[in-house]
């Protein structure tokens, strides 16, 4: 597991349906991610992965991100204040 | 951490998660991908493999959200070993031309969600023509027995514009022929080729239409002979997944995202993957012999609207009308599924007069009762029914479909009979073509012209099975009455009860001919009569004398005057045992021939054609002697009679005797006992 500091992300909301995302993907249930996880904090967050990921998230939020946004969140709280704002 | 999580479980969910799931699931009309999903989860949680696994497939079949599938996918692996594997085995290669990682991660799912047990081999991308020449490649150690040709539009080497369309489409084609041959001739594979996606961005705009050397045209002809090539002797082995359709289905923007194709070499959009990989495998398991083969249909509110119990025979909701329309498009589809081989059945809880009333005399019925192999309507419960349609056809429950628009009976038959798939109907009868037409595993490998042919015989098959097994259990119930007959002489015990019997028989009574006691009596004490007086026990009652025949010997002529049985013995093989008495009481009497007669009544159609089915011959000049309508029939007495053996029967008359006690005439001991016993049990 993960080295996560920082905040948490919860179970509800946006937060829940960004870990959901994780998770299926990833294929960890117990994982947790944090406002600071990056890829590197994460066992399996590679390349393929990350593509994996950020196709899912777009799907399960019903956004697009840009071509610089697919390899530009700094970290997983940036991500998700971004999903945050376009769900809402 | 491990605790926090386990406190939060605690905090929000009280209840048991796969109550909780399968309350989800059973409260939708169409359970989503997610719900199916969620009860898998939870299945798997509570230790329940083989259902987590099915709610896995269900949750595949739902949908697809390719994240859920690589859940699935994932849930499955954890549990692939503790369900029992497909019998059908694959190692698979995927040859691709793009980035096929997800694609080869989720079909070994796919295809066991198809039948078959596979192992994937995933070639570097682009490397699929130096893997299949280099005998030192990872694909050669491989060594697969399916090479999927995963590669899209942009691998086909055909230009904008061809000044000579024919000639370009055939050397683009060979180059892709000349794959099929190698993967063939090196490993003896078989090839899924996946078909070109004619992408929507055409310089020519419509005028690609009308010149043939446009790219589109130059890709769809190249499609077209590639089909023409697979179908062909030089194409055997080798299937097309008809991605066109696929990506039309969904739409070809959604099909390919140039954003992933760029930044990630994706050429078929991750949105569509799961698809690819659920009809690949489709495709993959038609061609090892895993598809279904028998689609079992209800009727109400599927194949017609409305209740036919409540509604009646011209109530039911077909042809005119927005709702009527629905269903006979669904008709319509169904039938061309029996066209191409597939076998239909109903399952229905219903009257089953008032069905074949339905299928019969509404006009608007496009399916006729020659369409369906197998119907059962009834009050049976839909899994023991739909398990009963399997045996009657002989096939395994593997091979069925089961279509209904009722959630709760689509569980019932998930839990009860799980290998049978169940395709889900939605609340509007205007989707249930798509939801059929989007089921995939009907897929066949080729098309013959018995495939249309395929019910009629399934039907022949059907109703054979349906004899045999009416029969068997027939059979096995009538043995298990332990059944035992005496078979006595007339007699001053019996003579009563016989001349009441012949007074009043009606139905299993060949001549109804109303003797007197007296007259029975005079038969009693005349040595040209023989006579057999039956009692039967069954291991629930002692029945009494319940049959008499009564023959009357002239010259080398046993004649039949009488022959009866209480009806309430009638169905029990005892008519056959004791033409097999009177076979052996003929031969005793030294008669060379058996004459019957039967005259008609009111009541005793039953045994009107009983000489003929015991071998007897009509004899017309015998017609009409005992009465209007009568027939006559004549045997030569045969060795012995072959009976069912299905009661055991003790033969108390004197062989060739018409009165109690005396032997025949050709006996030589006059003084032999008179009440002398042939025991003999007749049981095979």
């Amino acid at each position: 597991m993960s080295e996560t500091t920082g905040e948490l992300l919860g179970e509800d909301g946006v937060d829940g349906r960004v870990l959901r995302v994780f998770r299926d993907v990833l294929g960890d249930e117990e994982l947790q991610l944090s406002e600071t996880t990056t890829a590197k904090d994460v066992p399996g967050w590679d390349s393929l992965a990350h593509v994996n990921i950020m196709f899912s998230l777009e799907s399960e939020f019903g956004v697009q991100f840009t071509d610089a946004q697919m390899t530009s969140f700094a970290d997983v709280g940036e991500l998700r204040r971004f999903l945050a704002s376009a769900a809402g | 951490m491990q605790h926090v999580e386990a406190a939060d479980e605690q905090a929000g969910r009280s209840q048991d998660p796969v109550a909780r799931a399968l309350a989800t699931v059973s409260g939708e009309q169409v359970p989503t991908q997610r719900a199916c999903l969620d009860l898998a989860r939870a299945l798997s949680g509570a230790g329940d493999a083989g259902r987590a696994v099915r709610w896995a497939f269900a949750s595949i079949d739902a949908g697809e959200d390719f994240a859920g599938w690589l859940a699935a996918s994932r849930l499955w692996q954890r549990h692939r070993d503790d369900v029992p594997r497909p019998a059908r085995r694959a190692r698979v290669a995927v040859l691709g031309s793009y980035t096929t990682t997800q694609l080869t991660g989720l079909l070994p799912l796919a295809c066991a969600r198809a039948g078959v047990d596979v192992e994937v081999y995933e070639c570097g991308y682009g490397l699929y023509r130096q893997e299949l020449l280099d005998p030192s490649s990872g694909l050669h150690a491989f060594d697969p027995d399916v090479v999927v040709l995963a590669v899209d539009a942009a691998e086909v080497d055909l230009p904008q514009l061809a000044d000579d369309p024919e000639a370009a489409v055939e050397a683009e084609l060979g180059r892709w022929t000349s794959l099929w041959d190698l993967a063939r001739e090196r490993f003896g594979a078989r090839v899924v080729q996946h078909g070109v996606v004619v992408p929507p961005d055409e310089p020519l705009g419509h005028l690609a239409a009308r010149v043939p050397g446009s790219r589109s045209a130059l890709l769809r002809r190249l499609q077209e002979r590639m089909g023409e090539v697979a179908a062909s002797e030089a194409g055997r082995g080798v299937a097309l997944v008809d991605c066109e359709r696929l990506a039309s289905d969904v739409g070809k923007r959604v099909w390919s995202d140039p954003r992933y194709v760029h930044a990630a070499k994706q050429a078929v959009s991750l949105a569509c993957v799961p698809l690819l990989a659920r009809h690949t495998a489709a495709v993959l398991a038609a061609q090892l012999g895993a598809s279904r083969k028998c689609l079992v249909l209800d009727l109400d509110n599927t194949l017609w609207g409305g209740v036919l119990g409540e509604v009646g025979v011209h109530g039911i909701a077909l042809g005119a009308g927005a709702a009527g329309e629905a269903f006979s498009a669904f008709q319509r589809h169904v039938l061309a599924l029996k066209d191409k081989g597939v076998v239909l059945a109903v399952c229905s809880k219903n009257d089953e007069h008032l069905v074949r009333e339905a299928f019969e005399q509404n006009p608007e019925m496009l399916l006729s009762l020659d369409d369906v192999a197998v119907l059962r309507a009834s009050w049976q419960d839909k899994p023991t029914a739909v398990r009963g349609i399997a045996a009657a056809l002989g096939i395994g429950e593997d091979a069925l479909v089961f279509v209904d628009d009722n959630p709760a009976e689509r569980e019932a038959v998930r839990e009860l009979a799980p290998a049978v798939d169940v395709v889900p109907l939605p609340a509007e009868p205007a989707g249930y073509v798509a939801a059929l037409s989007r089921y995939p595993f009907f897929e066949t490998d080729a098309l013959t012209a018995e495939d249309a042919a395929r019910t009629a015989q399934y039907r022949a098959r059907a109703q054979v099975a349906e004899q045999r097994e009416s029969a068997g259990s027939l059979e096995d119930f009538l043995r298990g009455l332990d059944m035992r007959a005496e078979v006595a002489p007339l007699g001053p015990e019996n003579v009563a009860r016989v001349a009441q019997l012949l007074g009043k028989t009606n139905q299993f009574n060949l001549t109804t001919r109303r003797h007197s006691l007296a007259d029975v009596e005079s038969f009693a004490a005349d040595p040209a009569w023989h006579a057999q007086v039956v009692r039967l026990r069954d291991r629930f009652a002692d029945h009494g004398v319940v049959g008499v025949l009564l023959a009357r010997r002239a010259g080398a002529v046993l004649e039949v005057d009488s022959w009866l049985m209480s009806c309430r013995v009638i169905g029990r093989t005892l008519e056959d045992e004791m033409f097999g008495v009177l076979v052996r009481q003929a031969r005793a009497a030294g008669c060379t021939r058996l004459r019957g007669t039967y005259v008609p009544t009111a009541k005793n159609g039953q045994v009107a054609g009983l000489y003929e089915r015991l071998g007897f011959t009509r004899d017309e000049s015998a017609d009409g002697a005992a009465g209007e309508g009568a027939t006559g029939w004549v045997l030569e007495v045969p060795e012995e009679a072959a009976t069912p053996g299905l009661v055991a029967v003790q033969v108390d008359v004197a062989a060739g005797t018409g009165p109690r006690g005396a032997r025949g005439l050709q006996q030589d001991g006059d003084e032999v006992p008179a009440q002398r016993r042939q025991e003999q049990e007749v049981s095979r």
